[in-house]
């Protein structure tokens, strides 16, 4: 089917497809290049294209501080955002279990869910003072009320019989979680563990940027930076963060996607 | 219908009525958690502070919203405009697609220092970032929008004469507009987001953000959680009233999307 015709067909694809995404990069890095270096743009603030590379140099093979705000940042997001998972797909699970533990949270979870993350940040920083432990609840809260009511929406709309059928064939607790419910509305959860990446992303750059004890990740280091005035270490931390804010989503979930949900036949692929 | 009210209503009703009675009887720190009384009396007073001329917290607040609504208008005409332009082109689409999936993974925020440096202290660093952080979305949403749009559609509005700006204004527009929606409530989630965020770090001297920041850094809890507590109000507002409002007058009555369904 149409499914064969999109797979790509090995390595060689894969490549071609990651040069095609990086050539605008390039692209716009040459020109930026071209027009700083004949004069068209002559600004301190911002740097050449080649700075920038001098400078990634410096910061990722010379002294290796790069490494170490990339690593802090990642430690921090997957502290928040596994406990998010792991606790928020229980809680799911059991609010769609129970009717009217489900009446009772249902709306007070929809609320919360909507509740901007930049909210949070600040009583968390009241509260928990000005490090890690904020960070990391901050990134844990946004994506826990995506995840929870994804995977609580996901377990609902399971059809009965299903269930009914694995009842009677004797499955119950924590088998019938993880044997039936969990791979039913995996298309769900997954659709929530994506929003919630998202959101944990934007709470630990956030975060790191506003807690003021926090020495290393990626947020502090462009915010660092404004103390020296230095642009072409922030271009630098801000092309990473999107870079891996964008890698996180594509890598981590398409994997996870390719072995759960592609391969059950229950999503088509893209 | 009744019962499901109250079950809803409960467990907010008990976590409140606890915080209260803990605050009081101090088993939390009163300064960190402040009770629910007091916040909304702090509310009370940030709003009658300076009222017969000007109200301070409405001050604050129109400061945010005159921010928000710039930028996230300039966001907004922008996105449509590139994401039609992507939409159409291939080409375009190609070259800019990989740029605005990374650029969109920064947080608006992040961004603030670089902003700083170039725009300076208020608003138009503030307004800037505002307006990006509006832009990606709506831009994403457009495009992919109007690359759904059925060719058909297209080839048969040609033959019967349209010109290319009708083609856009009569097929691609309408068809895509539940997309454009989308990314225009995300736009706006994330516009409003963006512009309190930013004026933590940026703003001089107003705005609903630059009051929550400057009672976070004096820990006085009472004003952050009156001030959040407005943020998110807002929000609802923006969000529940005046989009959900829109589209039920435009997409949802021309049968481009169910209406919701309640469960």
């Amino acid at each position: 089917m149409s499914e064969q015709k999109q797979k790509p067909s090995g390595l060689s694809s894969r490549l071609k497809n990651t040069l095609d995404f990086l050539f605008p990069f390039l692209v716009i890095g040459i020109l930026w290049e071209i027009l700083v270096r004949t004069g068209v743009i002559q600004l301190h603030s911002l740097p050449a294209p080649s700075t920038l590379l001098v400078k990634f140099w410096e910061l990722a093979f010379v002294n290796g501080i790069l490494w170490k705000h990339l690593f802090s940042s990642l430690y921090r997001l997957f502290a928040g955002y596994l406990l998010a998972v792991f606790i928020g797909t229980a809680i799911g699970a059991l609010l769609a279990q129970n009717q009217v533990a489900h009446d009772m949270f249902e709306p007070t979870l929809n609320l919360l869910m909507s509740v901007p993350t930049i909210a949070w940040i600040p009583i968390f920083l009241i509260t928990l003072g000005l490090g890690d432990k904020t960070v990391i609840m901050a990134i844990f809260t946004s994506s826990f009320f995506a995840i929870t009511y994804n995977t609580m929406r996901g377990i609902e709309m399971i059809d009965k019989s299903i269930v009914n059928a694995a009842h009677l064939m004797g499955l119950r607790g924590l088998h019938l979680f993880l044997e039936v419910l969990l791979p039913a509305s995996m298309l769900s959860i997954i659709n929530g563990l994506r929003l919630a990446i998202g959101y944990a992303w934007r709470a630990l750059v956030g975060g790191e940027l506003l807690a003021a004890m926090i020495e290393w990740g990626l947020g502090k280091m462009v915010y660092q930076a404004r103390y020296f005035n230095d642009a072409s270490v922030m271009l630098l931390g801000l092309l990473i963060i999107g870079f891996t804010g964008y890698l996180l989503d594509r890598v981590f979930l398409t994997i996870l996607e390719r072995n759960t949900v592609e391969k059950w036949g229950m999503a088509v692929k893209k | 219908m009744k019962r499901k009210t109250l079950l809803a209503i409960l467990p907010i009703f008990i976590f409140l009525l606890g915080w209260e009675v803990s605050a009081r009887l101090e088993w939390v720190n009163p300064v960190l958690f402040p009770a629910p009384s007091a916040i909304i009396s702090e509310l009370v007073d940030l709003f009658e502070k300076g009222l017969p001329a000007h109200s301070e917290l409405i001050n604050h607040t129109l400061a945010t919203l005159k921010r928000l609504g710039i930028g996230f208008s300039v966001g907004v005409l922008a996105g449509i405009f590139m994401g039609v332009l992507m939409g159409l082109s291939n080409p375009v689409f190609h070259f800019f697609n990989p740029l605005i999936l990374v650029l969109m993974s920064i947080p608006g925020i992040a961004l603030a220092p670089l902003f700083i440096i170039w725009l300076g202290f208020g608003d138009p660093t503030i307004i800037t970032l505002g307006a990006l952080s509006t832009f990606f979305p709506v831009v994403y949403s457009t495009t992919t929008g109007v690359r759904s749009v059925d060719k058909q559609m297209v080839r048969a509005a040609q033959i019967m004469g349209a010109t290319p700006l009708q083609v856009i204004m009569s097929v691609y527009i309408p068809w895509s507009a539940a997309f454009v929606f989308n990314g225009v409530k995300l736009g706006l989630v994330r516009g409003w987001m963006t512009v309190i965020a930013v004026e933590f770090v940026a703003a001089s001297n107003y705005g609903l953000g630059y009051m929550i920041w400057y009672a976070t850094e004096r820990l006085k809890a009472d004003v952050v959680y009156a001030g959040i507590l407005v943020m998110i109000l807002i929000y609802f507002i923006l969000d529940k009233l005046l989009i959900e409002n829109v589209e039920k007058k435009t997409i949802a009555r021309w049968g481009m999307i169910s209406q919701k369904q309640d469960g």
